[in-house]
């Protein structure tokens, strides 16, 4: 029969442990099977402490840019110009510029999106948006591509809408609050950053005509939810 | 299927798959630098990593594993590059208060102290135990010891955990 040194290393690293022989030394030795009982109590105090929430960080301040160096760098910039008119348009400028290099970086890296051509279900879809409560309206195209992408560090709604216009990326940004929309028009690509109910919500095309009633139109057929 | 529709399914599987293992894998990465800012970089870049290595992964079924191991090798690269200094313990549970505090049960916020305590060999077997679910071979495998090793090291870490809590730490009946 098992020892109780030996069971009690056993149970020590693997409190759950329930093989026969920790099961016979349980059934005749009370004062360890107290033992492993104490420590099932304390595993399950230690997974509840494990489970730390960790919730995405407080959302940035308005118009702040998104990652360290770059907050360090516009730190720096606004104390040696604060007040003055160049630190004014540098902490104007630094965000939309973040945000349109963000943007057509992640477009350029997924080049074979925009080329999608097969509408997807609307279950396809459902799974994309459901996760933050997104619906988005049939009638303003077909989506072709739909995924949460890493984007900024977030998990966001990526999607490819056929609009009459053309096909534009539609990227759902609830952690980027902006304050007003603005353009982007950067390496062959022009789009509209809104602000959002929930955050801001990129629209960028190649060639698109009339790209700001495209954009309105699909900044309409979002329903942000919760 | 054309091609690009064949990459929006793959984005699509990468995207769940993130999406649903992200939230541990942080906190596993969390535990064991005991740095929010640090954890969420190196979780961020180990996805990248994932992602550009994503054909590689045969068998969905194995991403979880497959994902902590590029965390694992992500934390090490991080700490190979900078290397800490000797961690003060008090400052890094100050610093990360909010993440440790459980107001609606103040043993939970004792035993998170504790942990953040235990030496890194104690207390990345147990996290990957308890909070992942690993078996005690499968943490042998990923880290590279043997199973005999994984064990002592969890049974030294619930001990000192015990010994921290107040509770008889010896094996001993």
């Amino acid at each position: 029969m098992m020892a109780c040194l030996e069971f009690r290393r056993r149970v020590g690293a693997e409190p759950a442990a329930a093989e026969a022989g920790v099961l016979e030394h349980r059934r005749d030795c009370p004062a360890c099977a107290r033992y492993q009982d104490e420590l099932r109590a304390m595993d399950a105090l230690i997974e509840r402490a494990l489970k730390v929430s960790l919730p995405a960080k407080p959302q940035e301040p308005v118009e702040a840019p998104a990652d360290a160096s770059r907050r360090r760098l516009l730190a720096i910039a606004a104390s040696l110009v604060a007040g003055t008119a160049v630190g004014i348009v540098l902490l104007l400028s630094a965000p939309r510029a973040s945000i349109a290099r963000e943007v057509i970086g992640h477009i350029r890296h997924e080049p074979g999106t925009m080329d999608t051509t097969a509408p997807l279900t609307p279950a396809a879809l459902a799974q994309v948006l459901d996760p933050d409560g997104t619906r988005l309206r049939p009638d303003v195209g077909d989506v072709t591509f739909a995924a949460r992408c890493i984007f900024d560090g977030r998990v966001v709604p990526h999607l490819v809408v056929r609009t009459p216009g053309g096909p534009v990326t539609v990227l759902m940004l609830r952690h980027r609050t902006i304050s007003e929309p603005f353009h982007i028009d950067e390496q062959g690509y022009e789009g509209v950053v809104m602000p959002a109910p929930k955050g801001s919500i990129a629209i960028v095309g190649q060639g698109i005509a009339n790209l700001d009633a495209v954009a309105q139109k699909v900044f309409d057929a979002v329903d942000w939810g919760r | 299927m054309n091609r690009a529709d064949g990459d929006t399914d793959r984005r699509r599987r990468f995207g769940t798959l993130c999406e649903s293992l992200r939230p541990d894998l942080l906190r596993f990465a969390w535990w064991l630098a005991r740095d929010r800012g640090v954890a969420e970089d190196v979780v961020q870049e180990s996805m990248l990593r994932a992602w550009k290595s994503f054909d590689s992964l045969t068998d969905e079924s194995k991403a979880k594993a497959w994902l902590l191991t590029i965390v694992r090798r992500e934390l090490a690269r991080t700490y190979e590059k900078k290397r800490p200094e000797l961690a003060d313990v008090d400052a890094l549970i100050a610093a990360e208060s909010a993440a440790l505090a459980a107001p609606e049960d103040e043993r939970v916020e004792e035993m998170r102290s504790a942990i953040f305590r235990l030496e890194e060999d104690y207390r990345e077997p147990l996290v990957m135990q308890v909070l992942l679910g690993y078996s005690t071979k499968e943490i042998a495998e990923m880290m590279g010891m043997q199973q005999g090793a994984v064990l002592t090291r969890l049974f030294r870490a619930r001990a000192q955990l015990r010994q921290q809590l107040g509770l008889a730490p010896e094996a001993a009946p």
